[in-house]
């Protein structure tokens, strides 16, 4: 029968037991099911960036600055929740959790800089019901902008787990899954940045 | 050894509800399963009755189209999907070794976020309307939305879809992992059952699958509730647009389908020719080989829609390249029972009906597949013909071979011979009475999803005589009914290794006990049971010494989870936006629980274990 | 393959202590990735279908970069893991295809 964890915790205590390696197995899979319901958003949008009605094009109406900074910050906030898996393989729980609540405050701060850029395209009369454009738009940059919210709150009921219960081969594959979303949803940033935006100024 | 927390056990009613039990959950999906088939066969039967005749005015227009509607969707994804999650989950643990699946409580959830979906597309008959626009939803038909609530029927669609396909989804997952980490020892990947490896294809094409009916659904809901524009042209939307995300879906949907009736047809076949299976890996590679293909023939659906020659000639020769590994698995069957001492059993009749039908179904897609033809053929009875040829005569078939099969195993009773061949007469000829003459029906010109026609066209023929054949179904039907019914009250124990079969379920007591195997076995290879057989052994050996057993808690979340989704689907239907949120609220305060309460399970002492032979 | 019952530790196990040098390269690799693909756009000069080509091939890198390192997909046990994200790439890519190729007004 399994033996309550005697001491010493593995070194990655995320895949010690049969249960955190389902976990980290099952939470890829749900990752490249990700990677296909992303997919489907960008060829939508891609199918209808040009259909502007009579609203503004993409070209004039993306802010690239503010995009430069959301970039800049939710790469950060992926550099450190790495940075706090490190420290798990370490078994320090301060630092874990402390470079953890890094990201969850960097996440905030991608999604406050999102919520504003948002408030001044509709300003300016970029809507979800605008055109095709907006509608794909929003949804697009919105379902991204959705996984972040989840993940920030996600990471912060694991941060106060983690001060509860401690680092333990249960807790561990906790952590590890929830660094693997939160690095999957900087990768898709990556493709929002290039296709939506970048592509964007580009022009028709 | 003390339990340091109390074990919490329900009986009765609660047992069912809180069960995360694969092989619970696994009779749960067959009775609800079953239930729809029955609901969707009752719609096709009253659909076949106002075409018995030419000019007939029983169920017209909207209703008609509510009608068939609600048949194909129900039939694809409350009755066939849950029936196929029904067998996976009773047989594939039983099959590699494992005493459950990788992750009981999504297992469960899976279960209940069907059911939730499937009640609440079906709560639109008594809420003015099921939806109309096809189980293929095609925009902008299904965009069509007012704000008096006619057209309603389709949010139901959208939402009741919506909920059971992340249903599906996670079922996928629980599967792939169950199958990739918990495998007995000894057992590589080409010691698997072919059922086993059926249901790992089909689990991995419904990862990659169903999230593209999931953006197609979000779409088409955004559009008809919030005013977007995807598929409105005014605005610069596109409708070409729906119907590749939605086939990008529904194409490997219908091999999702088929594929797990291939491996019950690998299994029943071998078993009933005392025979291993012909040709192991090349089955294995032929699977996989449809499994991917399945994903790159999509635009067959789309012939008509214009987009030209070039597209519409790779996506007709990929089309035909997947009958070839199709072919290879019909061969081998074919060889499988060569040379073979065949019994047929109600099994192995639905079996071998299996092989022809579904080759004359395949043909037609075969003929389908010419786009020039296709302009012919396409939105008239001749693609009703095939596809019902290949669903019906081929999933159908092959999981009413499964229930025979694998009944003594779930139930420890064995279902009626006697009954089941006189349902196995009437439902075959009845389904080649009902479809054959549908071929000829499209191809004199009868279109598709039409409520009538004229007398003196030559179609009066066919028509009664797929009516007939429909009737004939249904009682076939009735006679698996009573089969099942007559077996639940005559109590007639069925061995551990009733039919002499050569894998790991039957090494078990029938109906498996909780735990599955006391000791996990020690796999020495394909056919796992078979081989100790032929070696002269009564039983496998072990691979570990007996030890308490860890099982899983039981849970009422799931179903609260579930009803939560549905409080939420109703909120989103109604434009009753505090409703949504108070569901998804549920939904997520059920996700933060499980997260917060880690479940310890409990144990299974050795000396709990009831059955004698124990070996230390 | 692995047993059923609970696999507690093997503490007799060593594993390479892994530096974070690896991901701080990853890191700025990825912000100068970032920098330059902003830049070839914002300064322009170079023809449309070039930078778009240039731009999505900085993405794929950048993209890669993380998936190997920040993801640890380059090490031993994900196949799996890779297998469903590349066949979920190729997926992807097929829904684009239709969008660029197979759709028109």
């Amino acid at each position: 029968m399994s033996s309550h964890p005697t001491g010493a915790l593995p070194a990655h205590p995320e895949t010690a037991t049969l249960e955190g390696k389902n976990k980290v197995m099952g939470f890829w899979l749900f990752l490249g099911a990700e990677v296909v319901l992303f997919g489907c958003l960008f060829a939508t949008y891609i199918a209808l960036r040009n259909h502007v009605t009579d609203g503004p094009t993409a070209e004039e109406i993306f802010k690239l600055k503010t995009v430069g900074w959301s970039t800049f910050i939710l790469l950060t906030s992926s550099l450190t929740s790495v940075l706090a898996i490190i420290a798990m393989h370490k078994h320090k729980l301060g630092q874990l959790l402390f470079w953890l609540l890094i990201t969850v405050l960097f996440g905030l701060s991608f999604l406050g800089l999102e919520i504003f850029e948002f408030n001044e395209y509709v300003k300016e009369g970029h809507k979800f019901v605008s055109s095709a454009f907006g509608t794909s738009f929003y949804t697009l940059v919105g379902f991204h902008g959705a996984h972040v919210a989840f993940g920030v709150t996600w990471i912060t009921l694991l941060i106060l787990q983690g001060l509860r219960k401690g680092l333990t081969v249960v807790t561990a594959p906790k952590f590890y899954v929830a660094s693997l979303y939160w690095h999957f949803v900087d990768l898709v940033w990556v493709f929002i940045f290039t296709v939506v935006y970048l592509m964007g100024k580009v022009g028709h | 050894m003390a339990h340091s927390h109390t074990v919490k056990r329900y009986s009765g009613l609660m047992d069912w509800l809180t069960t995360v039990d694969h092989k619970k959950i696994g009779i749960l999906y067959l009775l609800a399963g079953g239930f729809f088939f029955l609901v969707g066969g009752v719609e096709a039967i009253l659909i076949r009755l106002q075409l018995l005749y030419p000019d007939q005015s029983l169920f017209v227009g909207d209703t008609f189209n509510q009608l068939t509607t609600m048949h194909g969707t129900t039939m694809i994804f409350f009755a066939a999907m849950p029936l196929i999650f029904g067998f996976m989950n009773a047989v594939v643990p039983l099959q590699i070794g494992a005493r459950d699946v990788a992750f009981p409580f999504v297992n469960a959830l899976g279960f209940w976020l069907f059911f939730a979906g499937g009640v609440l597309m079906n709560t639109s008959w008594f809420l003015g309307g099921a939806p109309d626009a096809g189980w293929t939803g095609y925009a902008p038909l299904s965009t069509i939305a007012d704000n008096a609530g006619n057209f309603h029927g389709t949010d139901f669609y959208v939402l009741g879809l919506q909920i059971a396909g992340i249903g599906t989804l996670i079922g996928g997952i629980n599967f792939l992992v169950t199958i990739i980490n918990m495998r007995a020892p000894g057992m590589t990947y080409m010691r698997m059952p072919m059922f086993t490896w059926t249901a790992f294809i089909t689990s991995a094409m419904i990862v990659l699958a169903f999230p593209a009916i999931t953006v197609a659904l979000v779409e088409l809901m955004f559009d008809r509730i919030f005013g977007g524009a995807f598929f409105d042209a005014a605005r610069g939307g596109n409708n070409v647009l729906w119907e590749h995300l939605f086939w990008i879906f529904g194409h490997p949907e219908v091999y999702i389908l088929i594929l797990p009736g291939f491996g019950i047809i690998s299994e029943v076949v071998a078993t009933f020719s005392k025979k291993r299976l012909f040709g192991y890996s090349s089955m294995v590679f032929a699977s996989v080989l449809i499994g991917f293909l399945g994903f790159m023939v999509w635009i067959h659906h789309m012939f008509t829609t214009g987009m030209g020659p070039v597209a519409n000639s790779i996506f007709a020769i990929a089309t035909m390249a997947i009958a070839v590994p199709t072919g290879v698995k019909i061969f081998n069957w074919l060889f499988t029972l060569w040379g073979g001492q065949i019994r047929f059993t109600t099994a192995n009749l639905f079996a071998t009906a299996f092989i022809p039908t579904f080759v004359m179904g395949g043909t037609t897609g075969v003929m389908l597949a010419v786009p020039a033809a296709d302009f012919q053929y396409h939105d008239t009875y001749f693609v009703v013909a095939h596809f019902h040829y290949v669903i019906v005569g081929g999933i159908v078939l092959s999981l009413f071979a499964g229930l025979f099969y694998w009944w003594p195993k779930m139930f420890g009773t064995m279902l009626s011979e006697k009954l089941g061949k006189w349902q196995f007469w009437f439902f075959f000829i009845g389904f080649h009475m009902t479809f054959f003459p549908q071929h000829f029906l499209g191809l004199m010109g009868m279109p598709r999803r039409v409520f009538t026609y004229l007398p003196g066209q030559g179609l009066e023929e066919g028509n009664f005589i797929s009516t007939i054949g429909a009737g004939l179904m249904g009682i076939g039907t009735i006679i698996l009914l009573i089969n099942i019914i007559a077996t639940s009250t005559k109590k007639v124990t069925a061995p551990a290794d009733p039919w002499d079969a050569r894998t790991l379920e039957w090494t078990i007591p029938s109906p498996a006990p909780e735990y599955n195997f006391k000791q996990t076995p020690l796999v020495r290879g394909l056919d796992a049971l078979w081989k100790e057989k032929m070696e002269g052994k009564k039983e496998m050996t072990p691979a570990e010494p007996l030890g308490s057993i860890h099982m899983p808690s039981p849970s009422i979340l799931p179903l609260v989870m579930s009803v939560g989704l549905f409080i939420a689907g109703f909120g989103f239907m109604y434009r009753h936006y505090l409703i949504s949120g108070i569901g998804i609220g549920i939904t997520l305060i059920c996700m933060f629980l499980r997260s917060v309460y880690d479940d310890h399970g409990w144990h299974i002492e050795p000396e709990e274990l009831k059955d004698k032979g124990v070996k230390a | 393959m692995s047993s059923n019952s609970h696999d507690t530790s093997t503490p007799g196990k060593r594993h390479k202590q892994e530096s974070p040098a690896n991901h701080y390269y990853s890191y700025i690799l990825s912000i100068l990735l970032t920098i330059l693909a902003f830049a070839v756009v914002i300064y322009g000069g170079l023809d449309r279908s070039f930078i778009l080509v240039f731009i999505v091939s900085l993405a794929i890198v950048q993209a890669l970069v993380q998936l190997l390192f920040w993801m640890h997909a380059k090490e031993r046990g994900h196949l799996f893991p890779l297998m469903f994200i590349g066949g979920g790439a190729i997926i992807a890519l097929t829904g684009v295809a239709a969008a660029v190729y197979w759709t028109w007004w």
